[in-house]
């Protein structure tokens, strides 16, 4: 039997308004090269100049898990050829990082906890993009020393499940400290997976593979299953020296498998040394106390939403690892919608309908405002459950909002007066003399028929609550 | 240190440089000398001293996070560039 041994390097770019060491903007999706300048296009001369905001989000992220600042980071550089890097060098932390130690704690299918380590996490300056057409590659340097953080975990994950457990608290801590969009399709937000394997009880690691650039959590779980596979299949078959090397692999999305860069790795050798541009990033008090002020972190909503509002802690983990999703359960709750009603309201009715037109939570046509609306006539017996739900699939198509409006319009008011139901009842027990007989000599199973009947004679509109309870009054 | 010829094959393909056949022999003796010359430094005792000693002192200058553009910049840098097109750089293929 084997263990897998995964660790993650996941780079975050931060959501700065401009590069991490000149003016640009750091807008996405601009006209190609229109956010340079000579500083990110690397001409000699020009100089970078450290963004204070890029230093005080580090910090904030170093805040959030429990990590040492350090108060004089440096800078190095780490040389190496490509077009998408102008200055032929990358602007790192490599010898002294802004933050070490941390920690993530994840949630694991069986209810417990495991703490994930985070070793470091450094400030560096993100590269361009090439496009490849023919005999030629365009360059366009629009995202060239846009800041990342690149944080760097302990290899303390030992599946699959682990590692995506941990890469989507580390998603929605980022998101809640606004530090980072985290947006996977536009790169904000992607992973390079360390894996190796090794025989259950041995302590020294097997040989590290690094699968680099993933950009969603699903991939990371193939890319991960396919090189345990790989590496294990090796180990079997006698040959783990010869195909498990330490190198650097690329996940074809496609195939679902992982390919060796080798040959291109070979002359890999970053030089690493002091950027002598730059001095050590030395955080003033100033920094430390913008850097203090932290959101309500993942941790601290589920705590706040199981003991406070009384929500099982699997649906407050479902809840808390979105932003918006939370942003839109504590509309539901603030508005007077019961925390309860308001936890299926939102993750299996609105979800569910929203999951069908392929829409997120933020593109919801139905407002937080609207849905508790609709939640508290349910708790009022205005309408049923039921008709909850005809008037949600109602406003998800078109676009009237006002509740009370398309309550009477639609009618799905339930009928709670005594003396309609009451009507009802007399007429449909007066039809069924012979059942009602049956039921006083004992068939109590009857009662359910009695109930049908009367509300397939309001049409489903008698509230069930009143109708049992009148039911019962008259059958006794 | 000396420079042999494996060295400088590997220097050539960090530096991306091809250095002529009939140049090799000069051009090792040439880093030999350089090398040589820095390894003076070594007579220095540097034992207990900070390996980022520097005779500078505080940290970095830092800016707001304010951004600035100046429209022509990029441009006239593209005009200038070996080859440009649609305000893109254009490289040799880069082969994946």
């Amino acid at each position: 039997m084997f263990e897998t041994v995964i660790g993650l390097e996941v780079h975050v770019q931060l959501n700065t308004k401009t590069k991490l060491f000149c003016s640009c903007p750091t807008s996405f999706a601009e006209h190609q090269n229109s956010n340079t300048c000579p500083t990110c296009l690397a001409l000699p001369g020009a100089l970078p100049v450290v963004n204070k905001e890029a230093a005080i989000k580090a910090m904030r992220f170093a805040n959030a898990i429990e990590a040492q600042i350090d108060e004089a980071s440096r800078f190095d550089r780490k040389s190496y050829f490509y077009p998408d890097s102008p200055s032929a060098y990358q602007i790192t932390q490599f010898y002294a990082p802004i933050l070490r130690d941390g920690k993530v704690t994840i949630d694991l299918a069986d209810g417990t906890q495991k703490t994930i380590r985070v070793t470091e996490a450094h400030l560096e300056a993100d590269a361009g993009k090439n496009m490849h057409e023919g005999a030629v590659s365009k360059v366009d340097l629009n995202r060239a020393g846009t800041p990342l953080l690149e944080i760097v975990s302990a290899p303390d994950m030992r599946s699959a499940d682990e590692a995506v457990a941990y890469l989507k608290k580390l998603h929605a801590t980022v998101r809640y400290l606004d530090i980072s969009d985290a947006n996977m399709q536009e790169g904000s937000f992607r992973c390079d997976v360390n894996i190796s394997i090794r025989p259950k009880g041995q302590e020294a690691f097997g040989t590290r593979v690094e699968v680099k650039n993933i950009n969603s959590f699903r991939f990371v779980a193939q890319a991960i299953a396919y090189e345990v596979q790989r590496q294990t299949e090796a180990y079997e078959d006698g040959v783990y020296e010869q195909e498990v090397v330490q190198e650097t692999r690329l996940f074809d999305v496609n195939k679902g498998v992982t390919r060796s860069m080798r040959g291109k790795e070979e002359a890999a050798d970053y030089r690493y040394f002091p950027e002598p541009d730059l001095r050590p990033l030395i955080v003033t008090e100033e920094m430390k106390a913008a850097a203090r002020e932290l959101p309500e972190l993942p941790d601290q909503k589920v705590a706040r939403y199981t003991s406070e509002w009384k929500i099982k802690r699997d649906d407050a983990l479902v809840i808390v690892a979105d932003k918006n999703l939370a942003n839109y359960f504590e509309t539901l709750v603030a508005e007077g919608a019961a925390p309860k009603q308001a936890v299926t309201w939102l993750t299996s009715e609105l979800t569910g309908r929203l999951n069908k037109l392929s829409k997120s939570i933020e593109e919801s046509p139905v407002e937080a405002t609207t849905l508790a609306t609709l939640i508290k006539r349910i708790e009022e017996g205005v309408i049923s459950g039921k008709g909850g739900k005809e008037l949600l699939d109602h406003m998800m198509e078109n676009n009237e909002r006002d509740v009370d409006a398309l309550i009477e319009k639609l009618g799905l008011e339930q009928v709670s007066d005594d003396g309609a139901i009451l009507a009802m009842i007399d007429e449909i027990l007066a039809d069924n003399e012979d059942k009602v007989a049956e039921y006083k000599a004992g068939k109590e199973k009857l009662f359910g028929f009695f109930v049908g009947q009367v509300m397939k004679a309001s049409k489903g509109s008698a509230n069930p609550g009143k109708v049992n309870q009148l039911l019962k009054e008259r059958l006794s | 240190m000396q420079i042999d010829s494996e060295l400088l094959t590997k220097l050539e393909t960090l530096s991306h440089l091809r250095v002529a056949d009939d140049k090799k022999e000069e051009i090792m003796r040439q880093l030999t000398d350089i090398l040589g010359y820095v390894e003076n430094l070594n007579e220095l005792d540097t034992e207990g001293l900070d390996p980022f000693f520097s005779m500078l002192e505080g940290g970095t200058p830092m800016r707001e996070d304010v951004t600035h553009k100046e429209e022509n910049v990029a441009r006239e840098i593209l005009a200038h560039a070996p080859m440009a097109e649609e305000d893109f750089f254009i490289v040799p293929a880069i082969i994946e």
